[in-house]
């Protein structure tokens, strides 16, 4: 009988993004139509909406898939995901114009400009929470789902 | 049913032979063991992580708009 490992990795990893997206949802909202910020968020939103809790899933497909062959912890195979999401985050926020570079930061939105030394900053506490989420919630879904 | 079929049905009883429908041994100790069973503490070294992190969230709150679009 085929048990469906992969459909069950990928089920087993799209679940704590997709819970944690109500919350980035609420800000998206709350930010543009409660606290009317003139900025075009919606343009951005796919982005954590569509991209990133389907790359968990085929990221923890993968995960199942290495396994056998070398055995990395899932927190640190978590860990990694931050590298391939802020450069693309970075491409798609070019490609529709809500990021932009500039000599002393990044510009969000033509309003917001966060200094390099500071998304240097956010970028270690993305390690740090992604390494985190995958050690206890993706890893507490695996097992749920007969994978871990 | 026809004879044919009792007759089938007797073939097949003898060639598979009774089901075991009684358990081999006991399996309650084993659950209980599983009940006793403590749950993963969470290492000294992953709370330092999260106290890290949320210190940087509380002196840097202004990267929080750049981590709800990248995470």
């Amino acid at each position: 009988m085929n048990t469906h490992p992969y459909v069950r990795a990928y089920m087993g990893g799209i679940a704590t993004p997709t819970m944690v997206l109500l919350i980035v949802l609420t800000a998206f909202v709350l930010a543009r139509f409660v606290f009317a910020i003139p900025v075009p968020i919606e343009r951005a939103i796919i982005f954590p909406m569509a991209i990133v809790p389907n790359l968990f899933g085929v990221w923890n497909m993968l995960y199942l898939w290495l396994r056998p062959h070398q055995h990395l912890p899932i927190g640190l195979h978590g860990a990694i995901l931050p590298f391939i999401l802020a450069p693309s985050g970075y491409a798609l926020g070019r490609a529709l114009n809500v990021l932009n570079l500039q000599s002393n930061g990044l510009v969000y939105f033509q309003t917001l400009t966060v200094a390099y030394s500071h998304m240097a900053i956010a970028f270690i506490f993305g390690l740090i929470v992604y390494y985190l989420v995958w050690k206890y919630f993706v890893a507490f879904f695996n097992r749920v789902l007969g994978i871990g | 049913m026809t004879s044919g079929d009792e007759k089938l049905q007797e073939m097949l009883k003898h060639a598979i032979g009774p089901a075991g429908t009684e358990l081999q041994r006991d399996l309650w100790p084993n659950m209980l063991a599983r009940l006793q069973e403590k749950s993963t503490a969470v290492p000294w070294f992953d709370w330092v992580l999260a106290a890290v992190a949320l210190l940087a969230l509380l002196i840097y709150p202004h990267t929080i708009p750049v981590l709800l679009y990248h995470l």
